[in-house]
């Protein structure tokens, strides 16, 4: 059935391209573009793709809420396949409040997960997609398994919201327009973000506040040990952005945990805690859909309780936040630069309301609302 | 006794001595290096006089320096002396205390715990040891279940040892295969072995363990001693062989869940260690016990002020620093060495 619109969508663009011959120049300039039904694409990787002009059968392998974003709440009718654990494993909650909004979701085809090498070619090519959308880190580490997609005649198209650079956010934004055939949504949805970020940029420069110390760790282990703590992208990327010093600079590579003298000597000013749903974890920060602040809170609590941390500067001054580690990567991490933002230079972003940037943007691209525990101080 | 012998003797006291007195530096070391860097006064006034030092300091070096200190000198004696035990039970050169899949199976206990995320009512920080310690114990019992239908022979032990390692390492795998990345993550950190987990609650009972775990065997020093002249001759000056391995067997089970609970799978140690005693002072056990737990703390304390000079805030698990310290130290003594060690 789809094949066969397929087909005939092919056969009609066919007819418009040698039905025009006269206008030779137009003529040239689409055939290289827009051959049969496809259209060339540049994804972030500058790689140059030939994709159907509108795909109806999309493998789409993260980046599941930008993906809402854009395509709006039908967006999964041009879904056959996702990396389900992606999803389900990573953040369940927010799984969980998807799929009660939108059954189409549960019934998915599930191609594995790449990461966890679960990731099968087989089910790939089998779900027959017409393109498959992967995450920069997915594509990397699929390696020469992209070739074998590409011998089935699967085109492979990268975005990365992972760098957390407005460049990226933005083509991969369009990118998602085009393939969706919601090339406006998506160009306003860019222009918001990249607005949004300039906004957050601009108050920073404006704020002549000194710069603080921040840490943040990610609460998935609990007190007793130290989580990650990032630097250069993601979560590092935001607190480079909003202007703070990442105490974690220049020891970190990417990501890994600090020692905890090393917290200790150098003060933070301010502490995230990166949250997320590790539901069955229960000593994790555990935030996102459906959870109430005071469970954040609870599970917050405890790290004060570790050594030397009733001393420093952060935990003196109530400046011990929690973040959801969701919420870093997508198009409306700008909710979060706002947050980071106030926390460090609160006469700067006074006028900004950070939950209720987030509330809004859920309200206007997302099937379910900003209800939850997103981005909270420990009282 | 003969001048000769009595000359070796007091050689060997003189090594132990020696080594000792090595290992009293290294700790000091240990204690003064860290990323907050404190001069030395400062760590001087925080250990002796607390109350006249910056609170930070104190917390610093009573915290978290002194816990990491005690138990990678705690852990590191634990493993070189399991692994000479080992060594001498099973008369193998290749054995450590990990040879019969200790340290696997303690990997898959905290592998299983940190997967599920469920923790010990009361007691939240004893649940990922608790969990080794059971695999561990766990292991134990097969290895020693097969080995007694063969009257605990050194071969039997190492095959049905090596086949428990399998067993437990493909657990291990299959509990990685079912992470989540960041719990994953946290798995892979425990394998390798990290001493951040040090507080004043584990110094404790791992010290209970390790004391425990050398005080038992005190008394069958001699017979030790004896065994590695091999079975028949021990047997033949009064030995029960079968009897004295099982005994060993379960004190380096007991000291490698001790060493292996808190702090994860530190390799290495156990294996070199014994190597480098024996070349010190020989296979005599009065010296060789006591001088390879020495070498054991003192690989762990070279590896601890490595990993915190070459990487000062971050922290690179001590598992994967020991054997970059040990081998080069173990080669050096091949090399310079004459004699036959084994």
């Amino acid at each position: 059935m789809l094949n066969r619109r397929m087909f005939g969508s092919a056969l009609m663009a066919l007819a418009v391209f040698t039905a025009a011959p006269s206008r030779a120049d137009a003529t040239s300039h689409a055939a290289s573009d827009h051959t049969a039904g496809t259209i060339v694409v540049t994804d972030v990787l500058d790689r140059k793709v030939e994709v159907p002009a509108s795909a109806k059968r999309i493998l789409l392998g993260f980046y599941f809420e930008d993906f809402y974003a854009v395509g709006g709440p039908d967006a999964y009718d041009q879904v056959v396949a996702i990396s389900r654990d992606a999803w389900e494993k990573w953040r369940n909650l927010q799984w969980k409040a998807y799929t009660a909004c939108d059954s189409r979701l549960e019934g998915l085809i599930d191609v594995g997960e790449i990461d966890a090498g679960t990731f099968s070619v087989e089910a790939a090519i089998a779900a027959r997609p017409d393109v498959a959308i992967l995450a920069d880190w997915q594509y990397s580490a699929l390696g020469d398994v992209v070739d074998r997609l590409a011998a089935a005649h699967i085109p492979v198209v990268v975005i990365d919201y992972n760098a957390q650079t407005v460049a990226k956010h933005v083509a991969s934004t369009l990118l998602l327009g085009q393939l969706l055939g919601q090339q406006d949504r998506a160009r306003a949805l860019a222009d918001e973000y990249a607005a949004a970020v300039a906004d957050v940029r601009a108050r920073v420069a404006r704020a002549d506040a000194p710069a603080s110390k921040v840490y943040l760790e990610l609460g998935n282990r609990g007190p007793d040990e130290f989580g990650n703590t990032y630097t250069g992208h993601m979560w590092g990327a935001m607190i480079d952005l909003v202007g703070g010093r990442n105490i974690a600079d220049g020891q970190v590579g990417k990501w890994a945990p600090l020692s905890a003298e090393y917290v200790l000597a150098r003060n933070p000013d301010v502490i995230f805690v990166a949250g997320s749903g590790w539901l069955g974890r229960d000593r994790a920060v555990v935030m996102g859909p459906g959870i109430d602040p005071a469970l954040t809170h609870a599970r917050l609590a405890p790290y004060l309780g570790r050594p030397g941390w009733q001393d420093l500067r952060a935990v003196r001054q109530g400046q011990v936040h929690a973040l959801y580690h969701g919420g870093a990567r997508t198009l409306y991490d700008y909710a979060y630069l706002q947050y980071m933002g106030k926390v460090l230079f609160p006469t700067a972003f006074a006028d900004v309301d950070p939950q209720a940037t987030l509330e809004r943007f859920f309200a206007t691209y997302l099937p379910i609302r900003a209800e939850g525990s997103y981005m909270t101080r420990l009282p | 006794m003969t001048t000769g012998y009595r000359r070796l003797v007091s050689r060997r006291l003189f090594v132990l001595a020696g080594s000792v007195l090595a290992l009293a530096l290294a700790t000091v070391g240990d204690i003064l290096t860290g990323p907050a860097l404190l001069g030395i006064w400062e760590v001087v006034v925080a250990l002796f006089h607390p109350s006249s030092a910056d609170s930070v300091s104190v917390v610093i070096i009573h915290a978290i320096r002194l816990p990491m200190t005690c138990m990678a000198l705690l852990v590191g004696a634990a493993l070189g002396l399991a692994g000479s035990h080992m060594q001498t039970i099973l008369g193998n050169p290749l054995a450590s205390p990990y040879t019969l899949g200790f340290s696997a199976a303690a990997g898959f206990g905290a592998a299983a715990s940190i997967l599920t995320g469920v923790s010990l009512p009361f007691l939240p920080a004893l649940t990922i040891p608790a969990s080794a310690l059971v695999a561990c114990l766990v292991a134990a019992a097969l290895v020693y279940g097969f080995s007694r239908l063969r009257q605990m022979s050194a071969e039997v032990m190492v095959l049905a040892g090596i086949a428990t390692l399998f067993l437990f390492q493909s657990l291990q795998s299959m509990a990685q295969y079912l992470a989540a990345p960041e719990v994953l993550q946290q798995i892979v950190f425990w394998l390798f072995g990290s001493l951040t987990k040090a507080n004043w609650t584990n110094v404790p009972i791992t010290a209970a363990v390790v004391l425990s775990g050398v005080l038992i065997l005190i008394p069958d020093t001699w017979r030790l001693t004896a065994l590695r002249m091999g079975d028949d001759r021990a047997a033949a000056i009064g030995v029960d062989v079968s009897r004295l391995r099982k005994r060993v067997f379960f004190v380096v089970a007991l000291l490698t869940a001790g060493a292996v609970a808190f702090v994860g799978t530190i390799g290495f140690v156990g294996l070199v260690a014994p190597h480098i005693a024996r070349m010190l002072v020989g296979e005599d056990q009065r010296f060789l016990q006591p001088m390879s737990a020495l070498m054991g703390a003192l690989v762990m304390m070279a590896a601890s002020i490595l990993s915190k000079v070459i990487s000062p805030g971050s922290v690179i698990p001590i598992g994967i620093v020991t054997a970059v310290v040990g081998v080069p130290f173990l080669f050096i003594l091949i090399i310079r060495g004459r004699r036959r060690f084994w």
